[in-house]
């Protein structure tokens, strides 16, 4: 059976027209306004590389970069480590399990902005938590008010909503985790940590790769967490400020610097292109090992 | 950006805009035939308003006949981003409800029509000070039609007051007398301030902070000023969320009895009477603390597009929905007060009946008639965010006040440009 050559493209048209409208257009709009100094309200005059040259002089830049590589540094580890744990323990068939695998799962489907208002009712200075440390016999602690607490506060919100998501991308890998390899493996007299370590691991460690790429990707482009738990401001005096927040800072409203913002994001692209393009060959390497 | 409306919350709202020379709106446009259909987009007024809004629509559309007004209500949350969009798009709605700060960058981008060349004879109908607010100093122009106005008193908790032994009668009349009642609530563990100082509180204290087009918040003034809340801060008379909290967030505080001061409008105090009821009880009401003699103003406006295809109407629409009468009936049923030179004289806002809410809504309108609007139309959202984390670095002792200031000014002044 034949088909006209073009036949394929129109079933890919409505998919492709709404990728290129909404994802494609806007990437390469924004590369071209980062060499301009747009606002919101004008299309702005081609500036060269200026906008890269005041981001390299700009202490805000350095700031939100810094910060933003200690959250993915930060977050990575327990996101990969955590949700294989808790997924081995979903993954048992025993009563009442699904709400224990629905319990983990709620902060994923949650809105961010309800999570980001519960843990700041949780955390303020005056909130549960703190009153918890109070009744104990401590002093208030400023999760919310110091800046390195905050985006501590926020990391563990983070790690926290991300349980979930992750665990059912392990349950997803646990699945076809051949049993006869933890057979054999008991039968050479192995324990569970041994088994955990020799058979699971290595089964997964694709899986792993992936998780800690894509945590490694939002946590470096970290938003809602930091956003809702410092009201929006970045901390005291903005210090908690990450990449992305401090894109929206610069960026935002009719007085935004569209042109800068624009470079900011470039920028921002660039690194998680690296970031991934690294974890990419990692695993490649360690494939062909 | 959170932004709350009057009616939504208060005076927080930094607002004041308009100005900018070299307008060419069309007079022609602006004489032509009143008719045609245009869109009216309002700031978060529905549900509550919808009945209102819709008279005024049927009204107008009776007195024009032949005319069809299209109301749009956006809410409040992406406003902003909405306003935006269409700006971009040159797609603005024929009438747009927007505060000065909104209507600055856009008149800016030369997208407003300028009032003063296109309706010269409705300056007048206004309060001096609403339709100033609309106007950049020295470069004339004005991009709005000045709308619903507010100010108001200060709150503060009476039993927080006693509870660190201070008169509950007599709150601080002036920055001084701030301080002072500050530090001896701050024995006590009271905190007395939610929020660092807004831009208007600057100019309450008496700082010039914008002359000959750049800002200039950081003279010896404004450095005493802010030297006066290091002083506050380091005896936690201000909250810990005081260094980066917004108006929002300060009342907030405020309302679960965490401050003892802040101030407010009369939208809060019937607020309070349902939501805090135990604050209710002991609330006090008392003078804007300022050393001006005037009291801040906060204001919303409606402004035509150039884009708009029927000025005409557009103009003759916008001039309809602030006139006297429309605006009196607005504010009777919204806890605000109206712009035009004449809306004030209504008994409702002259004449007290024994309840808090005349008393407030009767101190109110007098402040109004002196009040200025402190925020220049040029400080946009960065510049706020800007003197807010200049200003958590001199609490925190990061950096002196006058170094804090300077950074802040310069930040603002290479925004402007």
């Amino acid at each position: 059976m034949t088909h006209r050559p073009y036949t394929p493209w129109l079933f890919l048209l409505p998919g492709l027209a709404v990728c290129i409208m909404f994802t494609i257009f806007p990437f390469l709009n924004m590369i071209v306004l980062a060499f301009t100094d747009a606002s919101a309200l004008g299309s702005g005059q081609f500036t060269g590389v200026d906008n890269f040259v005041r981001m390299a002089q700009d202490p805000k830049f350095w700031l939100a970069a810094r910060n933003s590589l200690l959250y993915m540094v930060c977050v990575v580890p327990p996101l990969v480590l955590l949700p294989l744990l808790i997924a081995m323990l979903a993954q048992k068939i025993v009563p009442g399990i699904g709400i224990f695998r629905t319990a983990f799962f709620t902060p994923v489907i949650a809105s961010a902005v309800v999570v980001g208002l519960i843990w700041t009712w949780l955390l303020d200075s005056r909130g549960l938590v703190n009153n918890v440390v109070e009744a104990l016999g401590g002093t208030r602690i400023g999760f919310l008010t110091d800046s390195t607490l905050l985006l501590v506060s926020s990391m563990v919100v983070t790690v926290w909503r991300g349980l979930g998501y992750y665990m059912v991308i392990y349950l997803a890998a646990l699945a076809n985790v051949p049993k006869d390899l933890h057979e054999a493996a008991m039968v050479d007299g192995a324990g569970p940590v041994r088994r955990f370590w020799s058979v699971t691991v290595p089964s997964l460690r694709p899986t792993m790769v992936l998780v800690a790429a894509l945590s490694a990707v939002n946590g470096f482009r970290v938003f809602s967490e930091i956003y809702l738990l410092s009201g929006g401001s970045g901390g005291p005096g903005g210090a908690s400020t990450t990449m992305v927040m401090l894109i929206q800072l610069t960026g935002r409203g009719l007085t935004g610097e569209v042109g800068y913002a624009s470079a900011l994001s470039f920028v921002l692209f660039v690194i998680l292109l690296g970031l991934l393009l690294i974890t990419l060959k990692l695993n490649r390497r360690e494939d062909q090992l | 950006m959170k932004r709350r409306t009057f009616l939504a919350g208060l005076a927080a709202v930094p607002v004041a805009g308009c100005g900018l020379s070299g307008n060419t709106a069309s007079n022609s446009a602006a004489n032509g035939q009143v008719t045609g259909e245009i869109t009216f987009q309002t700031w978060s007024l529905k549900p509550k308003y919808t009945d209102y809004v819709n008279g005024v629509v049927d009204a107008f559309q009776k007195q024009h006949q032949g005319t069809t007004v299209k109301w749009v209500d956006q809410p409040a949350d992406g406003y902003l981003a909405k306003v935006m969009a269409d700006a971009s798009a040159g797609s603005l709605p024929d009438v747009i409800n927007v505060p000065p700060d909104l209507s600055f960058p856009l008149a800016k981008a030369g997208q407003l029509v300028n009032l003063d060349e296109s309706l010269k004879d409705a300056k007048p109908e206004y309060l001096e000070n609403a339709w100033q607010a609309f106007e950049i100093p020295g470069k004339g122009g004005c991009y709005g039609f000045p709308w619903y106005l507010n100010t108001g008193p200060i709150f503060y908790n009476k039993a927080l007051f006693q509870q660190a032994g201070l008169d509950p009668n007599k709150p601080p009349a002036n920055f001084k007398e701030l301080e002072e009642q500050a530090l001896k609530l701050a024995e006590k563990k009271i905190a007395m301030l939610g929020q660092t100082p807004s831009i208007a509180d600057f100019g309450l204290y008496g700082v010039k902070v914008f002359e000959n087009d750049k800002f200039t918040f950081n003279e010896p003034k404004g450095v005493e000023f802010v030297e006066s809340y290091k002083r506050m801060y380091d005896a936690g008379a201000l909250i810990p969320e005081a260094l980066t909290q917004n108006y929002t967030g300060a009342g907030a505080k405020f309302m679960a009895q965490q401050t003892a001061l802040n101030p407010g409008s009369a939208y809060d105090l019937g607020k309070f009477k349902t939501d805090a009821p135990s604050l209710y009880a002991n609330i006090g009401i008392t003078k804007p603390i300022t050393n001006t003699g005037s009291a801040n103003m906060f204001l919303h406006g409606v402004s035509v597009p150039k884009s708009s295809k029927n000025q005409a109407t557009a103009l003759a629409f916008g001039r309809f929905v602030t006139n006297a009468e429309n605006q009196v009936k607005f504010a009777k049923l919204a806890s605000i007060f109206p712009s035009t030179s004449k809306g004030g004289d209504d008994p409702y806002f002259t004449t007290e009946d024994g309840s808090d809410e005349a008393r407030v809504r009767v101190a109110a309108a007098k402040q109004l008639k002196t009040a200025v609007n402190y925020t220049p139309v040029q400080f946009s959202d960065q510049m706020r965010e800007a003197l807010l984390q200049q200003l958590a670095d001199a609490m925190l002792g990061k950096k002196s006040p006058k170094q804090a200031l300077d950074d802040a000014v310069n930040e603002c002044n290479r925004l402007l440009k």
